[in-house]
């Protein structure tokens, strides 16, 4: 059973990596990175690191590459414009996928209300382990990685308050 | 049964998807959006090797990857934001001000 899923998100996962070099639209290139974000998650999973899993999707399909898609939308490197048939064959697609998010969260949902009348699992999560590894033997470098951030923060101050003041042609943006 | 070997194929044929991505395009946009997938490419070596070893520390690694991509890419999109405003185009071919 797992070999199948393995083969299904190992599938996906160069499918879409093949798309994020190959496709011409940037924003085909950020949005197929998503999606090998995703099945790369899911491989984590299968590997049965939740945790890292977790963080990945959170960090990087939730934070990281939306940046990415603010970027490409800003620079709006090239316009689409949909045709009215091409727009409601968009609006068909998103009722679908809204509908099909609807259906998992009803099943989360069950799930949920079931698991409440259950016992506590002896399955022991990797939060724990990961934790009491973070916050023992690798407690120097979490630190320094708040550091790296924090220098990360001056870097991207001083690039916007340098392009403000030289940007040359400031009204594209 | 998934063995080690299967995830570290499937880890060397995305980071060489990545490296081709890195070394063909002229885009700084894609050469950052490939050099995500080859951390993403490593990270996956990292868990197959945490998990077949059972060691913590690989996932403990990914997870210190994933930060310092974070700081990376809000770095690298400030950069390209600038070079757009400064040459309104990002082209790696266009930066010619630091030319010999």
């Amino acid at each position: 059973m797992s070999l199948y899923f393995f083969y299904l998100f190992a599938g996906i996962l160069i499918f879409a990596s093949l798309a994020v070099v190959l496709a011409r639209n940037p924003l085909y290139n950020v949005l197929a990175l998503v999606v090998a974000i995703f099945s790369l998650s899911c491989l984590f999973v299968l590997l049965e690191a939740f945790f890292v899993g977790m963080v990945l999707l959170l960090v990087y399909a939730g934070a990281v590459l939306v940046f990415f898609l603010f970027v490409v939308m800003c620079l709006n490197l090239n316009t689409i414009t949909l045709t009215s048939a091409q727009q409601s064959r968009f609006r068909l697609l998103g009722c679908t996928v809204g509908l099909m998010f609807l259906a998992s969260f009803g099943l989360a949902f069950k799930s949920f209300i079931r698991a409440q009348t259950m016992d506590a699992s002896n399955i022991r999560g990797t939060i724990e382990i990961i934790g009491k590894i973070l916050f023992t033997d690798y407690l120097l470098p979490f630190e320094l990685t708040s550091l790296l951030l924090l220098i990360a923060i001056f870097g991207i101050v001083s690039l916007a308050q340098g392009a403000l003041s030289t940007g040359k042609n400031t009204e594209n943006l | 049964m998934i063995h080690l070997g299967n995830y570290l194929a499937l880890s060397g044929i995305i980071f060489s998807i990545g490296l081709v991505g890195v070394m063909t395009s002229r885009n700084v946009l894609k050469v950052l959006l490939s050099l995500e997938l080859l951390l993403a490419a490593s990270n996956l070596s990292f868990v197959a090797f945490s998990k077949f070893n059972g060691d913590y520390a690989g996932q403990l690694i990914v997870f210190f990857v994933i930060l310092v991509a974070a700081a990376e890419v809000a770095i690298g999109l400030a950069i390209i934001v600038v070079m757009y405003r400064r040459l309104s185009t990002i082209q790696a071919d266009e930066l010619k001000e630091m030319k010999w």
